[in-house]
């Protein structure tokens, strides 16, 4: 027995090596494309003219540095108070309707920020807002609301509509707490208020802070939102100089100082993942036992549905009536039906289109990424894994600028048509999509690829009989995030998009930002519902909603 | 050179499925320009019978060239036009951008420094349109490069309910008058019409005074706009008492059944004049459906397209003998500002200089 061993290994490492280097190199492809965009825009960023440089670093770079910073700090802090607590009050306490209370304060996810931020501006305006309107009626004073725009409203805004990454986080991580920690913290003397600062709330660190850093970072990358609020920050800065000068090279320094500061954020953020994976739940799992609200019932009810009527009620509201208005008027009804050089169907039908295909290649691409470092853990398949997060820290704005740059130089048949848009979803979304294919093959064991090869299977046999349909389920949930947030996905689909190619965030965009907020406001409507399917999909496969 | 190659490879190799798809309509791909066939447009006006893609870039927004582009379509239903609609300076960028690969065929300007500006950098193609010779010679770009469309004039909006007639500011330089504050609306620097008005006061009253008058407007907590069709609702709500806004705004919100009025400023002995400005249109050099961009082209200057700019937007046309829409002030009552195209590069460059200084939202 102690002889075979060893001979048994060497037969099966063999063709293992074999497949490592095969996957190495795929994966390294992978990599390689995913990367490539960075690179050029800190080549070209670097190799700007210093005069350049100098003119920004004396007028803008510090004053857009501290707006996006201000931006990013507020908006984490205020979801992850707004997410971390209404994840209590939905896993930890007694509060009624929490099962649905969990759908409607995860929903948020389907409406994209620039949305909230076209109702709110709606809602808000000074003086001809729905809001102020009907503060005069009512009181028969007009009152000095907040501006609605700026900091404040943007601030409001996306805290509104990020929440649910934190609430989703945290809420699995309370949801997976053991009791018995709680009980042990109760009986060496703590006081429940001790013991949910000093057990509860440490626990859940990591995955709060996760949440917390994936808003960051999409706040960085936020541009809609911003630029409707006239907010500025880097992201809209770059937009306005890419629209406005002749010149490339201030918005590559402003991108690669953007980018710069992002990838310091998605350092963080993945040394984070090892330890947000650590709370998973064990057989020995028993919940802690809901604690009872009381009197505090009422007031926590209306906390919650205070919540969602900002972030979910209201904006669905606003779109629904819009619609109805746009549908009961023949003119505007022509225009939303008919449009540009195509109709409707055709824009939805776009959307659909790249979205779709963007989660398939990203899908794709991202199964030899996670199978090279989940398969063979090392320092190089680490940090192949690694080099395909870099999406996150890519926004939209600046995958768009390095694409047109590079199809421009080394592409040109590939310009103005779909290909970029789709090469731009796949850039930014690839994260999400390694991140669940790792995840979906972690959890399967190697043996049965193992116990199919030494049945005579090729490696690749074993992977489509063996592997795939077992890790489809997590695969498709990557897809599925890459297909909710590709349909979301704007500034790049703006600045990519071929004459005549019009998708469904950007029709919306457009006639939104022209003041056409009725004729935009059934296109709106659709978006959101074809990206709640896909999140139903996906929450339904989180034991929060099971 | 190596991760050119690479870049090459994997896209050719994970991209294969998507050519599949980019050959469908949506596609710029598919052939453009194919040589003319036989069959006849059933034109009047075309004498070659055009047909294939027509690529259209224009600053005008969608909804001011919609029906224009539509009512050419019903002429010419062989012809698929692709309209790309942006800030002038977008699409001016791509053009350039684009120069070694043209994809637009027309560009449409809402102002002529943006078209001037193309045309010294060398992304248009000279084109002369039968009748121009009626055309003012101001309204042809040097060596042809861009015919004029319409003209504009920049004026000031009120809520007749909140501003009486005798109230309202007869000068763009009373917009900066604290007691105004907090009650003008206009559009902001990414807008085509903005950005010329602030090109030609430069003219007028050099870089330091229109610098103040900016720095003005923001003082005077003037709310920006992405666009005019929300100054002009605004306007007409009574969110704001005033708005700078292009004349036709004011008709246009007028047929809404708001209570506005209008003011053509700065007319007194000492003012600057009327700014006015035109929207122009060009065909992109190495346009790759030639016959039909300058059907377009000879279209927009015909006495139909004339008339349709007029009509459904109020516009003054350039064509003579195409009457205004009525209520519309004939520019010919209105003392105007002189303009200066002819270094419209330099121009600009210095224009987004100063919104960048201001702070210019």
């Amino acid at each position: 027995m102690a002889r075979t061993i060893p001979v048994s290994a060497r037969i099966s490492q063999a063709p293992a090596r074999a497949t490592s280097l095969r996957l190495m190199v795929a994966a390294g492809l992978v990599a390689l494309f995913v990367s490539i965009p960075l690179v050029y825009l800190f080549v070209r960023a670097a190799g700007a003219d210093p005069a350049d440089w100098q003119r920004l670093l004396q007028a803008r770079l510090w004053k857009l540095l501290g707006n996006t910073l201000t931006l990013a700090l507020l908006v984490t802090s205020g979801t992850t108070l707004l997410g971390v607590s209404l994840a209590w009050f939905t896993e930890r306490t007694d509060l009624p309707g929490r099962k649905l209370l969990r759908w409607m304060l995860a929903m948020p996810l389907a409406i994209p920020t620039y949305l909230g931020a076209i109702v709110h501006l709606a809602l808000m305006r000074p003086r001809g807002g729905l809001i102020p309107q009907g503060v005069e009626a009512l009181l028969g004073v007009s009152l000095p609301l907040p501006s609605p725009l700026g900091l404040a409203g943007s601030v409001f805004v996306l805290t509104f509509f990020m929440y649910p990454y934190v609430y989703l986080l945290s809420g699995a991580a309370f949801r997976s707490q053991h009791a018995v920690f709680e009980e042990a913290a109760r009986t060496l003397g703590r006081t429940p208020w001790q013991t949910f600062w000093q057990v509860t709330l440490p626990m859940l660190r990591p995955g709060v802070l996760a949440g917390a850093l994936l808003v960051a970072l999409d706040v960085l990358a936020e541009y809609g939102t911003v630029a409707l609020l006239r907010y500025e920050t880097f992201s809209s800065a770059i937009f306005v100089q890419l629209a406005g000068r002749y010149d490339r090279s201030a918005a590559s320094i402003l991108s690669g100082v953007l980018v710069g500061l992002a990838m310091l954020l998605l350092w963080a953020e993945l040394r984070l993942q090892g330890e947000a994976r650590s709370t998973q739940m064990e057989s020995a799992w028993r919940p802690a036992p809901p604690i009872a609200l009381g009197v505090w019932k009422g007031p926590a009810l209306l906390f919650v549905l205070g919540v969602t009527a900002i972030s979910l009620l209201v904006p669905l509201g606003v779109l629904s009536a819009w619609s109805v208005q746009a549908l009961l008027d023949l003119p505007t009804l022509s225009q939303v039906v008919r449009t540009g050089s195509q109709g409707m169907v055709h824009f939805v039908w776009n959307s659909l289109w790249t979205s779709l295909l963007a989660a398939l290649a990203a899908m794709t691409l991202a199964l030899p990424v996670a199978r090279f470092s989940v398969r063979y853990p090392g320092r190089l398949s680490h940090l192949l894994a690694r080099v395909c997060q870099v999406g996150y820290a890519l926004p939209g704005v600046v995958i768009a600028l390095s694409l047109v740059l590079l199809i421009n130089r080394f592409l040109p048949f590939l310009y103005a048509t779909p290909v970029p848009i789709l090469m731009a979803y796949v850039l930014r979304h690839m994260p999400q999509a390694v991140r669940a294919a790792e995840s979906a093959l972690g959890r399967l064991s190697a043996s049965l690829e193992e116990a199919a090869r030494t049945l005579g299977r090729t490696s690749l046999l074993a992977l489509i009989q063996v592997t795939l349909p077992l890790v489809l389920p997590g695969l498709l949930a990557g897809g599925a995030l890459v297909f909710l947030t590709s349909l979301k996905e704007l500034p790049a689909t703006l600045l990519l998009r071929p004459a005549g190619f019009d998708t469904l965030a950007v029709r919306v965009w457009v006639w939104a930002s022209e003041g056409f907020y009725v004729q935009a406001a059934p296109a709106a409507l659709i978006l959101v519902l074809a990206s709640a399917l896909p999140l139903s999909f996906l929450l339904r496969r989180e034991p929060l909603f099971r | 050179m190596w991760f050119r190659y690479a870049l090459l490879a994997l896209i050719s190799m994970v991209f294969v499925a998507c050519s599949a798809i980019t050959t469908t309509p949506t596609a710029s791909e598919a052939p453009k320009g194919a040589s003319p066939s036989p069959t006849p447009s059933g034109s009047a006006t075309a004498s070659a019978p055009i047909n294939g893609e027509l690529v259209v870039y224009s600053g005008r927004s969608e909804a001011l060239i919609k029906p224009v582009l539509d009512a050419f379509q019903a002429q010419h239903p062989e012809v698929k036009i692709l309209l790309r609609a942006g800030s002038n300076s977008e699409l001016a960028n791509a053009l350039i951008e684009e120069q070694a690969n043209p994809q637009a065929d027309v560009f449409i300007t809402t102002e002529l420094f943006t078209i001037q500006a193309l045309a010294q950098e060398g992304v248009l193609q000279s084109y002369l349109p039968p009748g121009a010779d009626q055309w003012p010679a101001e309204f042809i770009g040097p060596d042809q490069m861009w015919v004029g469309l319409t003209r504009r004039a920049r004026v000031i909006l009120y809520n007749t309910d909140q501003v009486s007639p005798e109230e309202a500011p007869t000068s763009i330089f009373e917009l900066t008058d604290p007691k105004w504050k907090g009650q003008i609306a206009a559009t902001g620097s990414t807008n085509g019409s903005m950005q010329a008005q602030i090109a030609v006061m430069r003219q007028l009253i050099g870089e330091e005074a229109t610098k103040e008058w900016l720095q003005g407007l923001i003082a005077n907590q003037t709310t920006f706009f992405g666009g005019h069709t929300d100054v002009r609702k605004a306007v007409g709500a009574g969110e704001f008492k005033l708005g700078l806004v292009n004349h036709y705004y004011y008709h246009l919100q007028k047929d809404e059944g708001s209570p506005v009025g209008v003011v053509y400023p700065d007319q007194g002995e000492n003012q600057i004049g009327l700014i006015t400005n035109a929207t122009a249109a060009a065909i992109v050099k190495g346009a790759r459906n030639l016959a039909a961009a300058q059907a377009l082209v000879d279209f927009l200057v015909s006495s139909e397209g004339q008339r349709l700019f007029a009509e459904r937007n109020y516009e003054y046309p350039i064509r003579a003998g195409v009457p205004l829409r009525e209520g519309v002030l004939p520019l010919e009552q209105v003392r105007l500002a002189e303009v200066n195209v002819s270094a419209a590069a330099a121009e600009f460059d210095a224009v987004f200089q100063l919104i960048e200084e201001v702070g210019l939202p």
